[in-house]
């Protein structure tokens, strides 16, 4: 077997973070391709010959009937049982602001309660307008859930990065959804108030804008499935692969150390892939 | 519902609605918009409102199929509720009483409708049989409007009536089941006409009726010269042998020559030979093109110093080297007319236009980067406004909202821009839209990617969207002012994911090395296009029969003409036939061939076997008679700006805060994503709340590499008032000050210059056409002299002549505007500067001396609104010594370059009060500053006035040594230091002039233009 670890990053119909997706697996490793949707639809390409699925960002066909329900629905009729199969092999997939919510919306997160059961694509959650009616591109703190099973997220505890969505507001039918994903830990990352001390910031009373940009319900940012291979959020940590990226940096004093904090993400999962071998 | 028999098949009409569940937890955003929006711009508070979105859907399936998909496809099972043949309004769950108005709104026939697109795409998955279409709509149901709101009114806040209908219901008709719904849109059917023949052997004045009738925008002289080729004999015989009338042009041809030959594609007025008189110095002379004389030879003078100019003027964009892997080519262009007519689709066509520009640049570059510059009316304008006008905060939402759709769902980060308030541009707003793209410098086969090499016989396709009665005649269009009856078929409405889909295939096919030429379909359709490229080889043959059509029944030079968006003109070699289309169904890109390329001189255009245009290729582009042009210099005369003797500046300078041309654009900006493709290095907004102004936009586009890339803009139009050729120099200036302030390498800098005037041709309609003349040359003058001394190629620039709005003596004209891009290599990004001040202790210096120069400054505009001042004559800024002002900026670019320097912000509007002010805002701290000996003139006008050249550095002590060393031979000065407090104190010796809370500024600075509305 080889020993690469080999990333499918899906591209087309107007996803559009597919370049910098790509090259953050390679920075940790990882060797990507990006493949365009209808080349595993037409059988000319199969998710089975790669390791990890990336579904960018970006405003799959143009956001219209709510974001990622078209893409979700192209993965959900036309993907079908690769998908499942994927995520039978458990194997890892992160889908990044409309890649997580073509996720949400095809099934795939949260997923059936139970880490046992086969994926049924059946949509539990939803990612709506945010409360401001804007779409808007500003930096948010976000804090993980240590005791989340989610292999993306070990050993980070906060990290900043940007959101740049209209749609990224979380919700539920109802609070016992949220708490039945809360007490599994899959509740992985959310948006946290950058005064409190890291590792205390996590809180279900909403936080005010901008510091929950959009108004999640309990002030969720991304989300794992049971089997915690499955992981989507809102914000953009590969937009944050270096520190030259981030806002502030002409105030910081970095030295030679460059790495951005979005960038452990993709080597999480890249090393899982490895560990399971 | 309707059922309509075409052929065997039954067509089903099925209607679907959908609107946001109101259980708990869940809201209406979408009419929580509405609401906020109209309390914002006008002061009205319409309650509660509800929306329901509409799908007309016409198909072979029936309700009842659809109904068990309407989760699937329509509404979202967690936050919607839909129905299949339902009046949503009419039920009691959702609206337990009827609402007081509802106003529904839906697209005119053969306007893009691109949910309705969207959603047909998402309906095929599960309904493949046969065709299918969809038409939307969204109702605003107003739950209890007050008494006083006309309902017309709150309708008209909704719609566009140029592209859009509604359907107003009231709660009475509800009531009493008289509510109507809106129906699918109906295209009328049209049928094909036969290519006419036009007799030019006429009169002159009947060749000018045929000219205005026709919207062919051209003058006597022009239809004379077309008039005389079909007296030639040769011309008689060669049109003969192809079966076309001999000595008459069809409708096809004077179609395609007056698209081609347009104000906006030849760019006639700065080509023409200019009698210019200059009243102050007694010159009389003769300029043979202004572009040839100030633009051209001074790049291609240039060009003979530096090796990385690779491609200037003839391409869609301007390319330079950027290192040995990778060539950055940037192009800006203005959709001023359609976003005055429809502002949303007018300005996000103007964006995914010059988007493909960048791919249609060499063989295919891949855009990377927008800029948006936009000049409007005051968004609280509360004077009169023509009927036919939009109220300028209509505007400012409408472009913005196309802008911003149309980059972000293209992916293109929004990186720098400017909005300019005055009033004149409540007749015409401009519209700027840049964008910068990034090409390897050679493919795989070994081509160079920045040139096209087409052969005669290569296959031309058509990419992308089809051809629609859509967008006919805006080249021709925008050659002319505008009135009451300009054209709706000027309007289009973008669609940037089939724009998107394009893109992704065609830099696909770039990298298989499957291009060898492609240009963008833009003003003049296919007949620019293909037209433009047959230069090539000289000569093509198009069959109009081919191309694929939005609507059956188009005439063939509609076809040949039309501007429907989204679309490339590609070539591609024989050989590469077969993997070039499986690229494109790869896609789901549309690409037919619609020509092929042939070296027999002729642009040759066949409809089926019929040939309906056949014109030289030299003709057709080179053809066009010179203008002659009449100019004249009388220095205009402005009452002296005086300002009152006493003032509080403090109060002033919160008052200049919150100017709209100086005020925070960060409820604007940071709606457009600036930061996909991840990386932008120095953002929009800067500093600890990341609500400072960032000067200029630096990006690292090779991920992991440093290597970083500067783009900037300039833009001042209120010193034309004065001088337009000091409004040029102070453009310039400011581009170049703004890239300085993050490390631009000066060595490797290059721009575009893109010109906005009003008409400058002497007429009845335009009688002062002689001095807008002379301002434009001395524009161009200073153009030449001050890129020139900065060694600034110009390598890629745009016109727009006709920016007025009405009939002379009730004229509207914009202020004489060059909006000055700058795009330039940075050496490494991890040193760069921001404009918010750092730290507590930091030395504070200006670079660069201040003049008594308050002509036409902001201060003055503002203390004359305010009836504080009479006028706003006096000297405008000066740019004396370029070449020596390069030197000053070569120093500091140094500076930032080795870490010395990591905090610079340029003086521009406002002077040094304001951008101190702004450094302050930025830091959330405050500063001591003294502003003793830093230039002539009294304490306000150091204060104020807007000389050019200066910038605001801070420097830690232990640089300050280093700092001023290297600075030696500049005009620097210490003017204070950055405090620990959050008072900004301004001193003048022992005067105290600004002691101020930079908290209070903030608010200022941010509350002028936020306009949300401010409701969460």
């Amino acid at each position: 077997m080889s020993q690469e670890v080999k990333v499918c990053v899906l591209f087309g119909f107007g996803i559009n973070c597919d370049r910098e997706t790509a090259a953050v697996f390679e920075m940790v490793g990882g060797v990507s391709e990006r493949v365009h949707v209808n080349r595993l639809v037409q059988g000319e390409r199969t998710l089975s010959e790669f390791d990890i699925l990336a579904v960018p960002g970006g405003f799959s066909f143009g956001d219209h009937l709510g974001s990622g329900r078209l893409l979700g629905n192209r993965l959900r009729f036309a993907l079908r049982e690769q998908l499942q199969q994927f995520v039978t092999d458990g194997k890892p997939i992160i889908g990044i602001c409309n890649g997580f919510q073509a996720l949400v919306k095809t099934g795939l997160l949260p997923g059936p309660a139970d880490a046992s059961l086969e994926p049924d694509l059946i949509q539990r959650a939803s990612l709506t307008l945010n409360n401001t009616g804007r779409y808007e591109d500003r930096w948010v703190t976000l804090e993980f859930d240590p005791h989340s099973p989610c292999i993306w997220t070990k050993n980070i505890q906060r990290i900043e990065c940007p959101v740049r969505h209209g749609e990224g507001r979380f919700v539920m039918p109802t609070e016992q959804d949220l708490d039945n994903l809360d007490n599994n830990h899959l509740l992985t990352v959310r948006y946290v108030d950058p005064t409190t001390p890291a590792g205390e910031g996590i809180q279900d009373e909403l936080l005010s804008f901008p510091m929950s940009p959009n108004g999640s319900m309990r002030n969720i940012a991304g989300i794992c499935d049971a089997t915690g291979l499955v992981f989507g959020l809102m914000p953009h940590p590969e937009a944050f692969y270096s520190m030259w990226l981030h806002p502030e940096h002409t105030s910081m004093d970095l030295g030679e150390n460059w790495e951005g904090e979005g960038l452990q993400i993709f080597r999480n999962a890249v090393e899982y892939v490895r560990s399971q071998r | 519902m309707n059922c309509v028999w075409v052929g065997t098949m039954t067509v089903q009409e099925v209607r679907v609605e959908v609107t946001p569940l109101q259980t708990e937890g869940m809201r209406d955003v979408l009419g929580d918009v509405v609401q906020r929006q109209l309390f914002a711009d006008h002061g009205v508070d319409v309650g509660k409102v509800r929306s329901i979105r509409g799908y007309l859907i016409r198909s072979n399936y029936t309700a009842e199929q659809i109904d068990a998909h309407v989760q699937d496809i329509f509404s979202d099972p967690i936050i919607e509720y839909g129905a299949t043949n339902t009046s949503l309004l009419e039920d009691q769950t959702f609206f337990p009483q009827p609402p007081s108005l509802t106003v529904t709104v839906g697209f005119k026939p053969g306007v893009t409708d691109n949910p309705g697109a969207a959603a047909n795409d998402g309906f095929k998955v599960l309904f493949p049989e046969g065709e299918s279409s969809i038409s939307t709509y969204i109702s605003y149901a107003f739950l209890e409007l007050h008494d006083g709101i006309d309902h017309a009114w709150v309708a008209s806040t909704l719609f566009n009536g140029l592209i859009e209908k509604s359907i107003l219901t009231t709660r009475e008709q509800l009531e009493t089941n008289q509510a109507m719904s809106l129906t699918y849109p109906e295209r009328p059917t049209i049928e094909r006409q036969v290519p006419s023949i036009i007799n030019l052997e006429v009169s002159d004045d009947e060749l000018l009726r045929l000219s205005t009738e026709g919207l062919l925008a051209l003058n006597l002289n022009e239809m004379q010269t077309i008039r005389d080729h079909y007296r030639d004999e040769t011309t008689r015989g060669a049109r003969s042998a192809v079966g076309i009338s001999p000595d008459s042009p069809t409708d096809v041809e004077l179609e395609c020559l007056a698209q081609t030959w347009s104000e906006h594609c030849k760019h006639k007025i700065f080509a023409s030979k200019i009698h210019h008189i200059d009243t102050e110095t007694n010159e009389d002379t003769t300029i043979d093109s202004l572009f040839k004389t100030h633009i051209m030879k001074p790049t291609h003078d240039m060009a003979k110093e530096v090796d990385w100019l690779l491609s200037v003027f003839h391409d869609n964009s301007g390319v330079i080297a950027w290192n040995d892997d990778w060539s950055i080519c940037m192009k800006a262009e203005t959709h001023n007319s359609p976003s005055a007519l429809d502002p949303y689709g007018g300005a996000m066509t103007g964006i995914v236009g010059v988007n493909r520009d960048i791919l249609g640049t060499g063989l295919g570059a891949r855009p990377i980067a927008n800029t948006d510059v936009f000049c409007f009316g005051p968004p609280d304008w509360s004077g009169e406004l023509p009927s036919t006008l939009f109220h300028p905060s209509r505007v400012l939402r409408g472009v913005h909202a196309g802008v911003r759709v149309g980059g972000n769902e293209s992916g293109i980060p929004t990186i720098n821009g400017s909005i300019v308030f005055d009033e004149r541009y409540i007749g015409k707003p401009l519209v700027y839209c840049g964008t910068v793209g990034l090409m390897p410098r050679k493919l795989a086969d070994g081509r160079e990617s920045h040139e096209k090499n087409p052969t005669p016989g290569d296959l031309v396709y058509m990419v992308g969207g089809r051809v629609g009665s859509d967008g006919i005649h805006g080249a021709t269009f925008s050659s002319l002012e505008l009135t009451d009856e300009s054209p709706s078929s000027a309007v289009q409405i973008g669609d940037p994911i089939t724009q998107k889909k394009m893109m992704d295939m065609l830099l696909e096919a770039r990298d298989a090395c499957l291009i060898t030429c492609t240009t963008d379909n833009g003003a003049g359709g296919l007949s620019s296009s293909i037209g433009e490229m047959a230069e090539y080889t000289n000569g093509c043959e198009i069959d109009l029969g081919k191309v694929p059509l939005k609507q059956e029944g188009l005439s063939s030079w509609e076809i040949l003409v039309s501007e429907s968006q989204e679309r490339m003109t590609v070539a591609v070699s024989p050989k590469d036939r077969d993997a070039f289309e499986a690229l494109a169904h790869l896609h789901e890109v549309e690409a037919t061939q619609v020509a092929t390329f042939t070296d027999t001189g002729y642009f040759h255009v066949k409809h089926g076997e019929e040939t309906v245009a056949y014109l030289p290729i030299t003709f057709l582009h080179d053809g066009v008679p010179q203008l002659e042009l009449e100019s004249e210099w009388i220095p205009p005369h402005h009452e002296a700006f005086v300002p009152p003797s006493e003032l509080n500046q403090t109060t002033l300078l919160t008052e200049m805060l919150a100017r709209p041309n100086i005020a925070s654009k960060e409820t604007w900006v940071r709606q457009y994503d600036h930061e996909v493709i991840a990386q932008t290095v120095v953002k929009p907004f800067v500093g600890v709340e990341r609500d400072g102004p960032g000067d200029a936009g630096l990006i690292a586009p090779i991920h992991g590499d440093s290597q970083g890339l500067v783009v900037s803009c300039g833009i001042a139009p209120r010193y034309s008032d004065i001088d337009a050729g000091a409004m040029v120099a102070a453009s310039i200036d400011e581009a170049v000050r703004n890239a300085v302030c993050v490390g631009v390498d000066i060595d490797k800098m290059a721009g575009l210059d893109n010109f906005c005037w009003p008409d400058p041709i002497e007429s009845e309609k335009t009688p002062d056409g002689k001095f807008k003349l002379a301002q434009l040359v001395r524009a161009n003058r200073e153009l030449e002299r001050v890129c020139r001394a900065y060694r600034l190629p110009c390598v890629s620039g745009k016109d727009s002549m006709k920016n007025d709005y009405g009939v002379w003596p009730n004229k509207i004209s914009i202020p004489p505007t060059m909006l000055f891009s700058l795009f330039g290599n940075q050496p490494d990004v991890r040193k760069t500067a921001t404009s918010n001040f750092k730290h507590h202790g930091e030395r504070i210096y200006l670079v660069g001396m201040t003049h008594n120069e308050l002509g036409a400054s902001e201060v003055a505009f503002h203390l004359r609104e305010r009836g504080d001042a009479n006028g706003i004559g006096g000297q405008v800024p000066l740019l004396e010594n370029p070449s020596e002002q390069l030197e000053v900026y070569r120093k500091l670019s140094n500076c930032i370059q080795s870490g010395l320097i990591r905090t610079a912000h340029d003086c521009s509007e406002g002077g040094l009060a304001v951008a101190l002010a702004e450094m302050c805002i930025g830091g959330r701290c405050g500063a001591f500053i003294d502003i003793d000996g830093i230039g002539t003139g009294d304490a306000f006008t150091r204060l104020w006035s807007e000389s050019l050249g200066r910038i605001v550095v801070s420097v830690e002590a232990e640089h300050e040594l280093a700092f001023v060393e290297m600075m030696e031979g500049a005009d620097i000065h210490l003017i204070g230091m950055v405090s620990s407090s959050s008072e900004l104190l301004i001193e003048d010796g022992y005067d105290t002039l600004i002691q101020a809370d930079v908290e209070e500024l903030t608010q200022s600075w941010k509350g002028a233009l936020d306009m949300t509305g401010a409701i969460e």
